[in-house]
C-alpha cells in the first residue's frame, strides 16, 4: 500500500522555533519515504491550526499524520478528533514530541536539537506507516451491580447505585446487614447514637425496589470482565426458609442450646437459631448447625414443632445462584487483630483486658450490660481504666507496620463515653501521638482531655499481667521519662484493623490487587482512588483500608458514582491498543497466560492455543516481549513497528 | 545415641551440679552428650556491633568444632545458647562475614601446629545449635521422658523461669515466643508437676547487673521470686547459672530487707527431671544452693 | 568529540512522563537519546535492543517505573529480570554489558532523568562507539534486509503453506 503521510511541524510561537530549525525540518522531511506533504505553522493546536491539518488530510488523500508539537499527553486527542473530522481514523494519527522532549531540553545546541527533532519525527513516521485504522473495543454493559458486603460502606454504595436507576444485588455473608457499625455505642465526634443513624439506612436498602438483599451468602466463582460478569454465589444453608419465617422469634426464644453471640463479641450468649441483634435486617433467624441439638445429636426440634409457619428446615443445603452484573462494588471491611497475637498484653487470656468492640457494646445501650461499663471478670464497675492504642499497628518489627487510623479518636471517645457513666472513674490513655485530622476531631480530642480528664500518657505499654483482681499496667511516661505501673480494673486495647479473614479469599477469586498488608489496592492513590485496577472492580470502605463512617461513606458514594457512569453508556470503550495471537504460530506454551498480569491470556484447550480476551487485556505487553515464538503482538506497536523506529532514530 | 556437647566455661566451675545433673539425666534418656574434645568460651555476650567478624570468632570456631562430630550440639547455660545460636545464623546468613570467619579459622589451624586440623571444609552453618530442653522435646520426646518419670510429682507447684537469653531477640533465637513460651510448661506437664504460670517468667533477673550494680540485680531478682511466690510456687526451675545465682543467692538480700520475706528453692530443670526420673540424689548435688531445696524435696518424699 | 548514538525505551505511565517533565521544567541534558515510548517498559524485548545495536546504537536506555509502582502491576520486574540474562549474552557477543541501563524514573523524576541521561551519555562516550558488527555476529539469525521484522516474515511464510 502507498502511505501518503503528512508531517506537520508546529512552532508552538518560539517555544519550538526557538531552538529547533522548523522550516528546515518540514523541507527535510518533505521528500521522506512515504511523506506526501509537509508543512509548519505557527500554532498547530489552534483552530486554524487544525484546519490546515484537516484541509490537508482531504487535499492530500493522507493516510497518516504526524503532528511533531508538544508530548502526546497534551494534544494527541485533539489531533485525532481533527483527524476524524477529515474522515481519518484516529488511530492513523500521531505525535511527535519535539517540544518537551527536544526543544526545552536543548536549548543549547540548537544545530543538534534540529537533527534530533528530525529523528523523533522519523521515528513516528515509520510508526505511523504500520497503524492500522482501530475501533475502540465496544463491550455491552449489563447494568446491574453486584455489593459485596453489607457493612455501611456496602449499604451506602448499594442506596446510591439504586437510586442512580440500577438494580443492585447486596451480599453479605452474615445473617443481617449492618456490619461493625451495628455494633458501635456512639460514634465520634458528634456521639451521635450509631444504630440510630445506621438502622434507617438498613431499612432503606431492605426495601429499596431496586435492591435485592442477599444476607447468609457468599461469592462464589466469578468468571467474565467489565460489564459482564457471571457470578455464582452461594446462599448458605440457614435451615430456616426465610422466605416463609415472619421474623415471630418464637424459635429462638424456646432453644435450649446457647453459645457466645458474636455481635456481642463473645460478652453475651446467643441461641442456636438466632437473629444476630434485634434491629437485625432481615428479621429473621438462621440456624447454626454447629450449636443446634437436633442437627448434632438428633434429640430437640423444638424450633420445629413450635414455628407456627413451619419455616424450619433442618434438611436444607446450601443453594447456589447465578448473577449477571457490569460491575462490581467491594465492601468487605474489617476485622480486628486477633487478640491472641498480643503476647505481651496476655493474649486473651486475662478477662479484663477487651478489645475495643467488647468495649463498644460494653457501652451501648443495647448491649449485655445495657449501657453500663461492667468488667467482665466479676461484673464490678471498673474505676480505673487503661485505654492502649497502637496495638498492633506501627508496629513493623512484630505485628502492622501502619496506622489503623481510627483508633486514637475512637478510644479517646470510648474514654470520655466511660466518663460520662462513671464519674468518679480514672481513665488513662497511653498513646504513641494523637492523630486527630478529621473535622471535629482535634476540638473532641481537646475536650475529652480537658473537660473530661481523661490522663493522656505518652508512652507504649510493655507488659499487662493480673495481679489480685486487677490488670497490672507496666508502661512509661516518655515525657517525664518515668516508668509507670498502674493497678486497672479494666485495660481496653485499640487494636489494629486488618481486612476481612475471608476477603482475601474473596480478592483472590475476584483477581483484584492487594497490598501488603491484604487492603484491596486502588487503580491510583490519588487520581483513581475507588476503582481497581481490574476494570469493572470498585472498592468501598475498610477493605481498602483504615478508615472512619465517613470516609466509608464518601468512598462508598464515590464508588457508586463510578457505577452510574459506567452504567451510562450502553457500551463500554477501551483502547483497542491491545495483544492479539496469532494462532497459527502459536505453539501454546502458555507462557503469555502466566506472564499476564490481568489474566487476559488464556489458553483454548480446544485448539490449542492461547487467546487473548480483548475486553480484559490492557495493552501492558508483558505477554509479546515473553513469547518464545513471537506469535503474540500489539495492534499499532507490533514488534516491527518498534525496529523501524529504532532504525529510524539511528538514521543519521 | 551420641549427641555433641558444648558446656560452655560457668557449667566447668561454678555450675558443676548442672553439668552433672544433665549429663546423669541424657544419660538415663539414652543419650550420651560427647563433649566437644577442644572448647573455648563463646564470648558470653552477642556483639551489638554489626561490622566487626571477630566478636564472632569465638562461637563459629567452637561451633566448627562441632560441625566435626556431628550435626548438632546441645547446650545449656542460656547464654552460651544465644550466642552460639545468633553467631551460627549470621554464618548462615551472611556471606560476607561467612567468608571473613573462615579465613581466620584457616589461620587459626595453621598456626596451632601439632593440633589436627579442625576445619576439614568451610563452616557454614551446618551444625544444628539445640538447647538441652530442645534436645528433650525434639530428640528424646516429652512422652518418652512421661513414661520413663518414676516420681510422683504431683503436687509439686513449679514456677518455670525463662529469663532473657533463651527467647530473644526472637527472630533470630527461633526458640519459642517470647511473651506467651510454652515449653518448659510442656516439660513440666510432661514430668508431672504442678505448673505455676507467673507473669515474670520472662522477666530479667539482673544478669550481669549484679557485678556493679547489685542494688539492680537484687530489685530484678526481687520482682520475679516475689511473683513466683504470690502464685503459690514451692520452687522455681532455670536453665541458666547466672539466673540461678541471682534469683538463689540474692534471696540472702531479700530476706533481709523483706519482712516475712518467704524463700523459694530455686533449682536447674534438669536436677528436677533428675528426681523425676529416679536419679540418685548424690548426682543431683543440691549443696550449693543457698535456699536449700532438699527440706522440700524431703517433705514431698521426693529424696 | 565522539557523540554516542543512544536509543530510550520509555514506559509511558513514568518515565515518557519524568521525561516530559524535565522539559516543562526546563532542564537541560544532550541531545544524543531518542526515545521510543511504550506502554510498559516490561513490552520491550531483548531482542528490540539487540536490534539497537545492529542498528549502530552505541547505548540503549530503558526507563521503568519504579518497582510496586508499574501500571501494570510487575512489568517492570520482567524487565528486570529479562536484561540480566541479556547481559551476559552481550558479553559473548563482545559488547560492554554497560551500553545497556535500566533505570526507575517516575513522572516525578524529571531531575533523575536528566541525571541519568547526563551520566549515561558520558559513560557511553568513554566506552567508545560501538564496534561490534551484530549483523555479523548473528549471521547464523541473518538480519532481515530492510528492517524487517522476522515475525513478519514468519507469518507470510505460514501463510503461504496454508494456502
Amino acid at each position: 500500500m502507498e502511505h501518503r503521510i503528512g508531517v506537520f511541524v508546529c512552532h508552538c510561537g518560539t517555544n519550538i522555533a526557538g531552538v529547533v530549525d522548523v522550516k528546515r525540518v518540514a523541507e527535510e522531511l518533505a521528500s521522506y519515504p512515504g511523506v506526501a506533504f509537509s508543512t509548519d505553522y505557527t500554532y498547530m493546536c489552534s483552530d486554524p491550526g487544525q484546519n490546515l491539518v484537516k484541509d490537508a488530510i482531504k487535499e492530500h488523500k493522507l493516510t497518516g499524520v504526524v503532528v511533531s508539537a508538544c508530548s502526546p499527553t497534551l494534544h494527541e486527542a485533539t489531533f485525532r478528533r481533527a483527524g476524524v473530522g477529515a474522515d481519518l481514523n484516529p488511530y492513523m494519527v500521531e505525535i511527535a514530541n519535539i517540544r518537551e522532549q527536544c526543544s526545552w531540553v536543548h536549548q543549547e545546541d540548537k544545530p543538534r536539537a534540529t537533527e534530533k527533532a528530525i529523528k523523533i519525527i522519523k521515528t513516528m513516521i515509520e510508526k505511523v506507516k504500520q497503524d492500522e485504522a482501530l475501533e475502540p473495543i465496544a463491550v455491552p454493559v449489563t447494568k446491574r451491580a453486584l455489593v459485596v458486603g453489607g457493612g455501611v460502606a456496602g449499604i451506602q454504595a448499594a442506596l446510591d447505585i439504586a437510586n442512580s436507576g440500577h438494580e443492585v444485588i447486596l451480599v453479605e455473608k452474615e445473617a443481617s446487614i449492618g456490619g461493625h457499625m451495628a455494633q458501635l455505642s456512639e460514634t465520634f465526634p458528634t456521639l451521635d447514637c450509631s444504630q440510630c443513624i445506621l438502622t434507617p439506612k438498613m431499612v432503606d436498602a431492605a426495601q429499596h425496589p431496586r435492591i435485592k438483599l442477599m444476607t447468609y451468602c457468599e461469592v462464589g466463582d466469578v468468571a467474565g470482565y467489565v460489564g459482564n460478569f457471571k457470578i455464582k454465589i452461594k446462599k448458605k444453608a440457614a435451615y430456616v426458609n426465610r422466605d416463609v419465617c415472619t421474623g415471630c422469634g418464637l424459635c429462638s426464644e424456646k432453644c435450649p442450646s446457647k453459645t457466645d453471640s458474636e455481635f456481642e463479641e463473645g460478652l453475651a450468649t446467643r441461641k442456636a437459631i438466632y437473629t444476630p441483634f434485634p434491629q437485625a435486617v432481615p428479621n429473621k433467624p438462621v440456624l447454626d448447625a454447629e450449636h443446634c441439638l437436633y442437627m448434632q445429636s438428633g434429640k430437640c426440634g423444638i424450633c420445629a414443632k413450635i414455628c407456627p409457619v413451619d419455616a424450619v428446615d433442618y434438611t436444607q443445603k446450601d443453594e447456589f445462584v447465578d448473577v449477571e452484573v457490569g460491575a462490581i462494588v467491594v465492601a468487605t471491611g474489617y476485622d480486628l487483630y486477633p487478640i491472641i497475637n498480643i503476647g505481651e498484653y496476655g493474649g486473651g487470656k486475662i478477662k479484663d483486658v477487651v478489645t475495643s468492640l467488647q468495649f463498644e457494646r460494653l457501652l451501648s445501650a443495647s448491649g449485655p450490660t445495657s449501657g453500663v461499663v461492667r468488667r467482665p471478670s466479676d461484673g464490678e464497675i471498673p474505676k480505673e481504666v487503661v485505654f492502649l492504642t497502637c496495638v498492633g499497628s506501627r508496629d513493623p518489627e512484630h505485628h502492622k507496620a501502619y496506622c489503623s487510623k481510627i483508633c486514637c479518636m475512637y478510644l479517646t471517645k470510648h474514654a470520655m463515653l466511660y466518663k460520662h457513666t462513671v464519674h468518679d472513674g480514672q481513665a488513662y490513655l497511653f498513646y504513641m501521638d494523637v492523630r486527630t485530622g478529621g473535622k471535629g476531631y482535634e476540638e473532641f480530642y481537646q475536650r475529652a482531655a480537658e473537660e473530661d480528664d481523661v490522663l493522656y500518657v505518652r508512652g507504649k505499654v510493655s507488659k499487662l499481667y493480673e495481679e489480685d483482681g486487677k490488670v497490672i499496667v507496666w508502661g512509661v511516661d516518655t515525657l517525664t521519662g518515668q516508668k509507670v505501673e498502674i493497678a486497672a480494673d479494666m485495660v481496653v486495647l485499640g487494636l489494629a484493623m486488618e481486612p476481612n479473614a475471608q476477603a482475601l479469599e474473596l480478592a483472590k477469586k475476584l483477581k483484584i490487587q492487594v497490598n501488603e498488608w491484604g487492603f484491596l489496592s486502588e487503580a491510583h492513590p490519588k487520581l483513581r482512588p475507588v476503582e481497581s485496577l481490574a476494570p469493572g472492580f470498585y472498592l468501598a470502605g475498610a477493605a481498602q483500608g483504615p478508615k472512619d463512617i465517613p470516609d466509608a461513606v464518601a468512598q462508598a458514594s464515590a464508588a457508586a458514582s463510578k457505577v452510574a457512569s459506567l452504567f451510562a453508556e450502553k457500551e463500554y470503550h477501551r483502547e483497542p491498543i491491545i495483544a492479539l495471537v496469532d494462532e497459527d504460530e502459536c505453539a501454546g506454551c502458555r507462557v503469555c497466560v502466566s506472564v499476564c498480569p490481568y489474566d487476559a491470556a488464556e489458553f483454548d484447550e480446544e485448539k490449542k492455543v492461547a487467546h487473548i480476551q480483548e475486553a480484559i487485556c490492557e495493552g501492558c505487553g508483558a505477554c509479546i516481549a515473553a513469547c518464545p515464538s513471537g506469535s503474540v503482538t500489539q495492534k499499532n506497536l507490533t514488534d516491527d513497528q518498534l525496529f523501524k523506529m529504532v532504525t529510524a532514530a539511528l538514521e543519521d | 545415641m551420641k549427641i555433641p556437647y558444648y558446656p560452655g566455661c560457668t557449667l566447668h566451675e561454678r555450675a558443676l551440679d548442672f553439668d552433672k545433673a544433665s549429663r546423669e539425666c541424657a544419660r538415663a534418656l539414652d543419650i550420651e552428650l560427647e563433649e566437644l574434645e577442644i572448647w573455648t568460651c563463646c564470648g558470653a555476650v552477642f556483639p551489638l556491633t554489626t561490622d566487626s567478624v571477630m566478636d564472632i570468632l569465638a562461637g563459629v570456631r567452637n561451633l566448627a568444632y562441632a560441625s566435626r562430630l556431628g550435626d548438632k550440639v546441645v547446650t545449656l547455660c542460656s547464654f552460651c545458647y544465644n550466642v552460639l545460636k545468633r553467631a551460627n545464623k549470621v554464618m548462615r546468613d551472611d556471606p560476607e562475614k561467612r567468608e571473613k570467619a573462615n579465613l581466620f579459622l584457616k589461620a587459626d589451624t595453621d598456626a596451632r601446629e601439632g593440633i589436627e586440623s579442625y576445619l576439614k571444609e568451610d563452616y557454614t552453618g551446618q551444625v544444628d545449635v539445640l538447647h538441652y530442653i530442645e534436645m528433650l522435646r525434639d530428640v528424646v520426646g516429652f512422652d518418652k521422658i512421661r513414661e520413663r518419670t518414676k516420681a510422683d510429682l504431683s503436687g509439686l507447684k513449679v514456677a518455670p523461669y525463662y529469663g532473657c537469653m533463651l527467647l530473644r531477640p526472637k527472630k533470630e533465637m527461633e526458640f519459642d515466643d517470647p511473651e506467651q513460651p510454652q515449653i518448659f510448661e510442656d516439660f513440666l506437664e510432661a514430668i508431672g508437676c504442678d505448673v505455676v504460670d507467673f507473669p515474670m517468667k520472662t522477666e530479667c533477673c539482673g544478669g550481669f547487673q549484679i557485678v556493679r550494680e547489685e542494688d539492680t540485680a537484687v530489685a530484678c531478682s526481687q520482682t520475679v521470686v516475689n511473683s513466683a511466690s504470690r502464685r503459690g510456687a514451692d520452687v522455681i526451675i532455670t536453665t541458666c547459672p547466672l539466673c540461678r545465682y541471682n534469683l538463689d543467692e540474692l534471696q540472702k538480700k531479700m530476706e533481709k530487707s523483706v519482712t516475712g520475706f518467704r524463700k523459694i528453692p530455686v533449682i536447674y530443670f534438669t536436677q528436677l527431671l533428675g528426681i523425676a526420673l529416679g536419679i540418685d540424689e548424690e548426682c543431683l548435688d543440691f549443696s550449693d544452693n543457698y535456699v536449700d531445696p532438699r527440706p522440700l524435696l524431703a517433705e514431698k518424699s521426693l529424696v | 568529540m565522539f557523540e554516542p548514538r543512544v536509543v530510550c525505551f520509555f514506559c509511558k505511565w513514568c518515565t515518557y512522563a519524568g521525561a516530559d517533565l524535565a522539559g516543562t521544567s526546563r532542564k537541560q541534558y544532550p541531545p544524543n537519546g531518542v526515545a521510543v515510548r511504550v506502554n510498559c517498559s516490561g513490552r520491550v524485548d531483548p531482542q528490540h535492543i539487540l536490534w539497537a545495536f545492529r542498528e549502530g546504537a552505541d547505548g540503549v536506555l530503558l526507563g521503568g517505573c519504579h518497582p510496586g509502582d508499574c501500571h501494570y502491576q510487575d512489568g517492570n520486574y520482567n524487565t528486570m529480570r529479562r536484561l540480566s540474562l541479556l547481559k551476559p549474552m552481550l558479553k559473548e557477543l563482545g559488547i560492554d554489558p554497560d551500553r545497556v541501563r535500566l533505570e526507575w524514573i517516575s513522572a516525578a523524576e524529571g531531575d533523575k532523568l536528566v541525571s541519568v541521561m547526563n551520566e549515561f551519555v558520558d559513560e557511553i562516550r568513554e566506552l567508545g562507539p560501538m564496534t561490534v558488527d551484530l549483523g555479523e555476529k548473528l549471521s547464523g539469525v541473518e538480519a532481515p534486509p530492510e528492517a524487517k521484522d522476522v515475525k513478519i516474515a514468519k507469518q507470510s511464510k505460514a501463510k503461504a503453506k496454508k494456502k
